[in-house]
């Protein structure tokens, strides 16, 4: 971690003050630790991380000498004032930063060689740089039955630990799970959760990158690699829209690590991961990974080489009018090669993408659009709609530290959700957000700095709430916007220009496409599946998918390619809110399997229309050229951190949803905190799978004559969903039905239409529970 | 103990604190004084009553020597081990006492009757009496010879126990 603030010497309002013998300059307030860095003195630190709020000064690391001051100064807590004589080199610092690390050390067990931590650890790191040669501590040293399991993923060895508090810190002032504590005195100290609990944070792997030292490290990571055995790429999260900035550790050509980027990425994540983001990569390697193409033939399955299976996708698409779906988290690459395609290689393809079809959104998505980081300097900051713990989870962390730096938090939405303890929010009767923007509009109204972020699915669903919004910002010129978007990559497929699946869906009924071509799409596992069912039912053309694991749809495929997961593919994704980013392949992927783009790269090349390009940087630049809101941006100029777009990504003409449909209760999607398909294949995370389950409040469940553990179908115009459990909790609103997306199997999707506009179900008893 | 129960026991004195983080100490103490001892549930329940995390409120218990996170006897002997008492001979007081209760003579611990507890200070600000005594956490005593120690003990055993140790 960058462990230092950064510090701007070309602002205005500098302090000038003598370094070591050098005038040099800091702005005002910086605090020394920092400002020595930014002028090349590193002043060792172990406490300090000024991502977890105010210096505590707690392990005097840091110490140095200031004229005037009456003993030596902590660094890390000491701003920079006109004039100050710092010296950081001194006898009497030496002297002090020996006497640190000697205590520091004497109860710590030097067992770096079996530690993860050794090599990549700030403790051996300055203890080498700052410390005395040599130990005085003759005494025994303490002893811990070690390791302890912190949680399922989180190992802590006791004696390692120096006290620090930079776990507890972040349990407490950044996550504000309250979870993590010191107990006990002195050399007794131990970090634990309460009566040894296991740690059940949503972003409890933060503390194994804030460990200085080997005392907490990640289970699914212990024993397994040598810093010097490894390759560190950084990367961005592709499990949900918000595209962190992660750092691969990858080894032997599998990616055996996640962490945070060393130098975090402020106008995204900061640094901070949530769980699922951290430790999902080992579904890359799940056992019903796709590993080999497979082909469908009368006689049964076979599994091809990759040669012959691009050669018999060929063969199959030849000469027909197909239908490309790019789905949700296609890279730009892979849906603008697809868009290709049609061009050249398979004319009058018919290219479009999954998700939502947002048309009501055009108002609210041309306004101007603010950065994750710009969140930290509102100071009301509105949310409407959706449940971003949930679906954007790191959105959670950038709300708790707007609030602890003094931001009112506000909003309104259909469903409870765990953001909603952080300030007033309004709950609104589904179908009737516009009633909550109403209640929001004044809140932004009188802000001078207000953020909104708002959620694609509620809005899209409700095109007068959308406009009601859209009007509240647009009257404030300070007011800035945040999509919570759905779908990993759904601003990069808009930004292609790229029409909505309907028009695909309409030509299968129609029989104007006799082949399909899925590029990661699951028409059979998304919302409207029951309506994509019925199409594909009677549909006699080849359907080729191009997929990483295996889905109902893959089920239906007469050949399935396979493809490189988001751990393991060169690409780029356009977050939520519309910032370029830039996927770099860590691990190799399995050896039957290709890069999604590379496959239809080599499919053009097979049908006779080679494409001009060879590398994903330079596809980048061929697909994105004629788009206006890629102008300008290239694989390079999106570099390490990612560009926002040139320009809004969003459709025109894209329809507005119809009205709810149906008789009976209104169906509200909610999401699982560690749903999606990656999270479910986690071993990892195995401990953290959620049930599919339908939740409903007691009264309405009376009315509608179901118990706790009944099974039910929701029925809707638009199909039936899968088997669900109910679930009769207290909190959910009376008068709706609550079902999770993205749950195994897909049972809520079913009773969903394709554009997913909001439908009415009746609840249907299965079996008694 | 309940929320509700620790809850009653604060309105009257939150006035007194103005931090309500220093809210925790008292109402640690009054849980307290129903078991002996605070068990997990005791310390949700203060969790509850104060608003802070079962784990913040674990903390605090676990920093300060007379609250108890683990079972003790009905009375708590504690045996001052600092050095001007330790001049005074609070070795062979500790010693008696320790092989008296048959419990362990590095750690002291609870007698086999669930009775007694002997357990170490640190200095107990009675330099001027050691070897001193702390009985309960409330009541200070000295000097005395291990032979009167184990008197001492003896009486505490047949003493009634106070129903409420620290009101």
């Amino acid at each position: 971690m960058a462990e230092y603030a950064p510090v701007d010497l070309t602002v205005e309002n500098q302090v000038e003050f003598e370094l070591d013998g050098r005038k040099v300059t800091a702005p005002a307030g910086t605090m020394l630790a920092d400002a020595c860095y930014a002028h090349g003195v590193e002043i060792p630190i172990f406490c300090y991380e000024p991502r977890l709020g105010p210096p505590i000064g707690a392990c005097r690391m840091c110490l140095v000498e200031v004229e005037g001051m009456r003993g030596l100064q902590t660094a890390c807590s000491t701003p920079v004032a006109p004039d100050m004589v710092v010296r950081t080199t001194t006898d009497a610092v030496k002297e002090a930063q020996d006497g640190v690390l000697e205590v520091l050390l004497a109860n710590h067990p030097l067992d770096c060689p079996v530690c993860d931590k050794g090599g990549e650890c700030p403790l051996q790191d300055r203890t080498f740089k700052f410390g005395p040669g040599q130990s005085r501590f003759v005494e025994p040293k303490r002893h811990h039955p070690k390791p302890l399991e912190l949680s399922d993923r989180i190992a802590l060895d006791r004696e390692r630990c120096i006290a620090c508090f930079r776990c507890v810190r972040f349990s407490q002032e950044v996550a504000q799970d309250g979870e993590l504590t010191m107990q006990a005195r002195g050399a007794l100290s131990e970090i634990t959760t309460f009566s040894g609990d296991a740690y059940a944070g949503r972003f409890s792997g933060n503390v194994i990158d804030l460990c200085p030292v080997g005392a907490l490290t990640s289970i699914p990571y212990r024993f397994v690699s040598r810093p010097w055995d490894v390759q560190n790429t950084p990367s961005i999260c592709g499990l949900c829209p918000v595209g962190c900035n992660t750092e691969l550790t990858v080894r032997e050509g599998r990616t055996k690590r996640v962490t945070g980027r060393p130098d975090p990425n402020s106008a995204v994540e900061e640094g901070w991961l949530c769980d699922t983001g951290r430790w999902a990569y080992d579904a890359s390697w799940s056992d019903d990974r796709i590993t080999g193409a497979i082909v469908r033939e009368a006689t049964g399955d076979r599994v091809a080489g990759l040669e012959d299976a691009v050669d018999a996708a060929a063969a199959l698409l030849r000469g027909r009018t197909v239908g490309i779906l790019a789905g949700t988290g296609a890279t730009v690459e892979e849906a603008g090669i697809a868009a290709d395609l049609a061009a050249g290689a398979l004319p009058g393809a018919i290219v479009a993408r999954m998700g939502i079809p947002g048309g009501a959104l055009a108002g609210l998505r041309a306004l101007p659009g603010a950065q994750l980081g710009d969140i930290d300097d509102a100071d009301v900051v509105v949310v409407v709609g959706g449940d971003p713990a949930a679906q954007q989870p790191i959105v959670e962390l950038r709300l708790r530290k707007a609030r602890r730096f003094g931001a009112t938090v506000t909003g309104c939405g259909p469903r409870p959700h765990l953001i909603e303890s952080l300030g007033a929010f309004t709950r609104t009767v589904p179908g009737a957000l516009a009633d909550g923007v109403a209640a929001v509009a004044q809140a932004i109204a009188g802000a001078t700095l207000p953020v909104v972020l708002w959620d694609e699915a509620d809005l899209a669903a409700e095109p007068a709430a959308a406009a009601a919004l859209a009007d509240a910002i647009a009257a404030n010129d300070a007011a800035r916007q945040i999509e919570l978007g759905a779908d990993v990559n759904g601003s990069g497929l808009r930004a292609l220009g790229l029409p909505t699946a309907d028009l695909v869906l309409d030509a299968v009924r129609e029989g104007r496409v006799d082949a399909l071509l899925l590029v990661h799409a699951e028409p059979l596992d998304a919302p409207g599946r029951t309506a994509w069912a019925a199409a594909l039912q009677d549909f006699a053309g080849p359907v080729v998918a191009i997929a990483t694991h295996p889905t109902a749809t893959t089920e239906r495929a007469d050949l399935v390619l396979p493809a490189l997961t988001m751990w393991e593919q060169d690409g780029t994704l356009v977050s939520m809110n519309g910032r370029v980013q830039r996927l770099r392949p860590g691990a190799r992927g399995p050896e039957g399997a290709a890069a999604g783009w590379e496959l239809l790269v080599a499919l053009a090349h097979r049908l006779g229309a080679p494409p001009p390009y060879r590398t994903a940087a330079a596809a980048f630049r061929a697909v994105t050229a004629g788009h206006a809101a890629f102008a300008g941006i290239t694989s390079d100029t999106a570099g390490i951190l990612g560009v926002p777009l040139a320009a809004p990504a969003q459709v025109d003409g894209a329809s507005a949803p119809a009205p709810a449909q149906g008789e009976g209760l209104p169906l509200v999607a909610t999401r699982e905190v560690y749903g999606g398909t990656h999270a479910r294949r986690s071993a990892s995370l195995a401990s953290t799978a959620a049930e599919a389950a339908a939740r409903i409040a007691p009264a309405t469940a009376e009315a509608q004559w179901v118990r706790d553990g009944d099974r039910i179908v929701l029925r809707s115009p638009a199909g039936d969903s899968g088997l669900l459990t109910v679930r009769v909790e207290e909190g959910w609103p009376e008068g709706a039905v609550f079902a999770p997306l993205g749950a195994p199997g897909a049972p809520t999707e079913g009773a969903l239409p394709p554009d997913m506009a909001p439908v009415l179900v009746q609840v249907v008893r299965v079996e008694a529970g | 103990m309940d929320a509700d129960q620790i809850r009653a026991h604060l309105d009257p004195i939150r006035h007194e604190f103005a931090d309500p983080r220093s809210l925790v100490m008292p109402a640690l103490k009054f849980a307290q004084t129903e078991k002996g001892h605070l068990t997990r549930e005791d310390m949700a329940a203060v969790a509850e009553a104060t608003g802070y995390s079962p784990s913040f409120v674990e903390s605090v218990a676990s920093f300060y020597d007379r609250l108890y996170t683990r079972p003790v006897g009905n009375r708590v002997v504690s045996v001052c081990i600092t050095l001007s008492c330790m001049l005074r001979g609070s070795d062979e007081v500790w010693e008696a006492l320790c092989e008296h209760e048959g419990v362990d003579h590095h750690h002291g611990g609870t007698s086999a009757d669930g009775r007694i507890t002997i357990q170490e200070a640190q200095c107990l600000g009675y330099c001027d009496r050691g070897a001193c005594i702390q009985v309960d956490a409330e009541e200070t005593q000295g000097p005395f010879t291990p032979e009167e120690a184990v008197k001492l003990v003896e009486e505490l055993r047949e003493a009634p126990t106070p129903a409420e140790l620290w009101r």
